[in-house]
């Protein structure tokens, strides 16, 4: 009207307007405390008292530490028994039930329910069921007139049944993203495999295997992280948390006591940053060999 | 006209004025009021009690506010910790004398101020208990009032005893030594032999109950699990193997018991465990609660004992905050007085025992015969080493135990690397302690 026409607007500082206060959200809440905890990682802090800048020593300390070693071997055998059987469990199942079968949805529903509860929900049933003289003593022992199995009480039966009660909770959970891998399959491909004489096995190894390569990826990856960052089983399934005799004791389990327990924060926070260097290496390991494979 | 005008202006500056006045006026009284964070952690029947004190200390100090704030004991120990880090530290709290040391290194808490309690010194306080300050006092100053002392005794359930055709007033092991005849007798098995009821089984359940036992047990023959002074453990002497091979053999050779079981306080309360011994005064109530009609004895001792200590006394202690302000900390320091002051309703109304002449004068206190047990047993019990890194070196002690007694590993090999480990918690503590102190 009067000749001036009104400045258009940059789409891109509206935008970044947009996202700003989530960005700040993360960086606060995220991004702050992770930065934070680096810091701590080079001091000695006992929470009581100001940190005190030690440089890298808590991180030389850890390479004689007798607990973060015995911490990191017992989470080194967790995450091996929690990944390669849940990863091969978890594709079976998914093979079972993307069959056609009478009942399935029904076998599906009840197989998936360990996934539901909450982790210290699923810690308490099963301290109960492994109590020395319970159920599954019962179950496992009566067939030879065993009365007492120290499931949790034995330095050699109690890692092993925290890996038997984390895998019987998580592959159910793994099952699904293989079904969801194994629906995204072109049903054109298998037709044309059972159209060449291809058998059951056949068609998995040489069509559905090779598709489902970005979903074995995911569930490494997914399973992998998880495993490095137990704690709540230990913690709860455990009467004594990392006992008998620190056979429990896992690094998230052992950031904790060196943290809140011990007055130890530094040395908390620098086996907090050598997890995250695994877990970050472990997962670049994967990516980068799933993107050599394709 | 002009006179109404001008005598109504006169009335609202007058009312203007007074309004500034009293704002003026209450925001002082606001500036001067002090305000004291008070944290407790949770034991639910003290709660009415803690309310009823403040209450009535805020209106005999009208320029005193208490923030009172009670935080559930799963909880109480990180949230202590991280407030502190925070510079939000409560100025009045208690805590578990174990970790007592923890908080004086750190120079966290403040000596007791005496003269803001109302007393004319040290003895005018502690000469009204019978002991109970000795996990507070750091180079001869005391830093905590007493909220709780406790000691353990044996509690026995007569209903079991009777049906084993035994009887505790008269059959109570008074040794270690005999105590595992007597257990046997109490233990009922399966056709492997597995307890499925048992005599007398030790409370393995955490860290705490591992220290007070064995430390208790070492004080019995003149050892302990850390000598204070020079800062060293001390569980790799005679004594110390003689208490490890006690807790080996009876879970491993005599198949008594043993951590992989309930734990003893629950099958106790269950009707399950013919005696137990880590129930202070503090189980009467909880005895009557589960209908269990019991006889109270002291600790058994070795027969070969050099010292006729029964169960270690352990404390919960009162402290103010020593980075808070000197007016904030004189207020906290009266209110302790107050709060422990009503150590006869804490008793009664809450079941924490003070060793104070009226809570021991109370006809209830005199009437019931567990009284004398405890009380006999706390004037010969010793408070554990105060020492930074309790909890560690508590940890090391159960992780020990559980390598001689659940994995079976010989004594004279474990504890010896028991020993290295507590040393190098206890060196790295107190260069840290000296550093603090620089």
């Amino acid at each position: 009207m009067f000749g001036i026409r009104p400045r258009p607007i940059n789409r891109k500082w509206w935008g970044l307007v947009f996202v700003l206060p989530v960005v700040a959200f993360f960086a606060l809440f995220s991004v702050f405390p992770v930065m934070f905890g680096f810091y701590l990682s080079l001091t000695d802090y006992d929470l009581l008292s100001p940190p005190e800048w030690v440089g890298l020593e808590n991180f030389r300390n850890l390479f004689t530490d007798r607990l973060f070693l015995t911490a990191l071997d017992n989470t080194l055998v967790f995450v091996a028994g929690s990944t390669v059987p849940v990863w091969f469990a978890s594709l079976l199942a998914a093979l079972v039930f993307d069959q056609a079968f009478r009942g399935r949805d029904i076998l599906k529903a009840t197989f998936f329910l360990p996934v539901l509860p909450p982790v210290v929900v699923i810690a308490v049933v099963w301290r109960m069921l492994l109590h020395p003289n319970g159920i599954m003593t019962w179950l496992v022992g009566s067939f030879r007139g065993i009365s007492e199995i120290r499931w949790l009480a034995d330095t050699v039966l109690a890692p092993l049944s925290m890996i038997v009660v984390h895998d019987w909770a998580v592959i159910p959970f793994f099952m699904m993203i293989w079904l969801a891998g194994l629906a995204g399959i072109s049903p054109e491909l298998r037709e044309a495999a059972h159209i060449d004489g291809a058998n059951a096995v056949r068609t998995f190894w040489h069509i559905e295997l090779p598709q489902l390569r970005g979903t074995a990826v995911l569930v490494a990856a997914l399973s992998t992280i998880n495993a490095f960052q137990t704690f709540t089983l230990q913690y709860v399934l455990s009467p004594d948390p990392g006992g008998p005799a620190n056979s429990t004791l896992v690094l998230g389990l052992l950031v904790l006591k060196y943290g809140f327990q011990y007055f130890r924060m530094g040395d908390a926070a620098a086996v907090s940053v050598v997890m995250f260097a695994i877990i970050l290496a472990v997962t670049a390991a994967q990516l980068r060999f799933n993107r050599r494979a394709t | 006209m002009m006179r109404t005008v001008k005598a109504t202006r006169g009335r609202l500056l007058l009312c203007i004025a007074m309004a500034v006045c009293v704002i003026v006026g209450v925001n002082r009284a606001i500036a001067e009021q002090v305000i004291v964070k008070m944290w407790m952690h949770e034991h639910p029947p003290r709660i009415a009690i803690d309310k009823s004190i403040i209450a009535a200390f805020e209106q005999a100090n009208p320029d005193v506010k208490i923030q009172y704030e009670v935080i559930p004991v799963a909880e109480y120990g990180t949230k202590l910790l991280t407030a502190f880090a925070s510079g939000a530290g409560p100025d009045l709290f208690n805590q578990f004398s174990g970790l007592v040391a923890q908080y004086y290194n750190a120079r966290v808490i403040a000596p007791v101020d005496f003269a803001a309690m109302g007393y004319a010194d040290e003895a005018a306080l502690t000469s009204q208990y019978l002991n109970g300050f000795d996990g507070a006092r750091f180079a001869g100053r005391l830093y905590g009032i007493p909220t709780e002392v406790s000691n353990w005794a044996c509690y026995a359930n007569n209903k079991i005893w009777k049906e084993a055709g035994l009887d505790p007033g008269h059959d109570f092991p008074t040794t270690w030594e005999a105590l595992p005849a007597i257990a046997e007798k109490l233990t009922q098995r399966d056709a492997n032999g597995v307890p499925l009821r048992r005599g007398f089984d030790f409370n393995w359940s955490n860290r705490n109950a591992v220290w007070m036992t064995s430390s208790t047990m070492l004080h019995q023959l003149g050892g302990n699990i850390v000598d204070e002074a020079s800062y060293k453990a001390t569980l790799d002497t005679s004594a110390g193997r003689r208490v490890m091979q006690y807790w080996a053999d009876w879970a491993n050779r005599r198949r008594l018991g043993g951590p992989q079981y309930t734990d003893s306080r629950t099958d106790f309360l269950a009707g399950r465990l013919a005696m137990e011994c880590s129930f202070g005064i503090w189980g009467v109530p909880q005895m009557k609660d589960a209908k269990i009609d019991y006889t109270v004895k002291p600790a058994p001792r070795f027969a070969d004992a050099v010292s006729d200590n029964g169960f270690d006394a352990y404390a919960f202690y009162m402290m103010v905050n020593a980075r808070s302000p000197a007016v904030t900390q004189k207020a906290a320091w009266k209110l302790a007085r107050s709060y422990v002051d009503h150590a006869t309703d804490l008793f009664t109304g809450a079941g924490l025992f003070v060793p104070r002449k009226e809570v021991m004068d109370l006809p209830s206190y005199k009437a019931d015969p567990t009284s004398a047990v405890f009380i006999e047993e706390l004037k010969k019990a010793k408070f554990s080493p105060r020492v930074v890194g309790y909890d560690q070196v508590a940890d090391t002690i159960l992780r020990g135990r559980d390598r001689m007694v659940q994995g079976g590993e010989p004594v004279a090999d474990v504890l010896p690397a028991m020993n290295d480990d507590m040393n190098a918690i206890l060196r790295r503590e107190r260069a840290r302690a000296e550093a603090m102190a620089k």
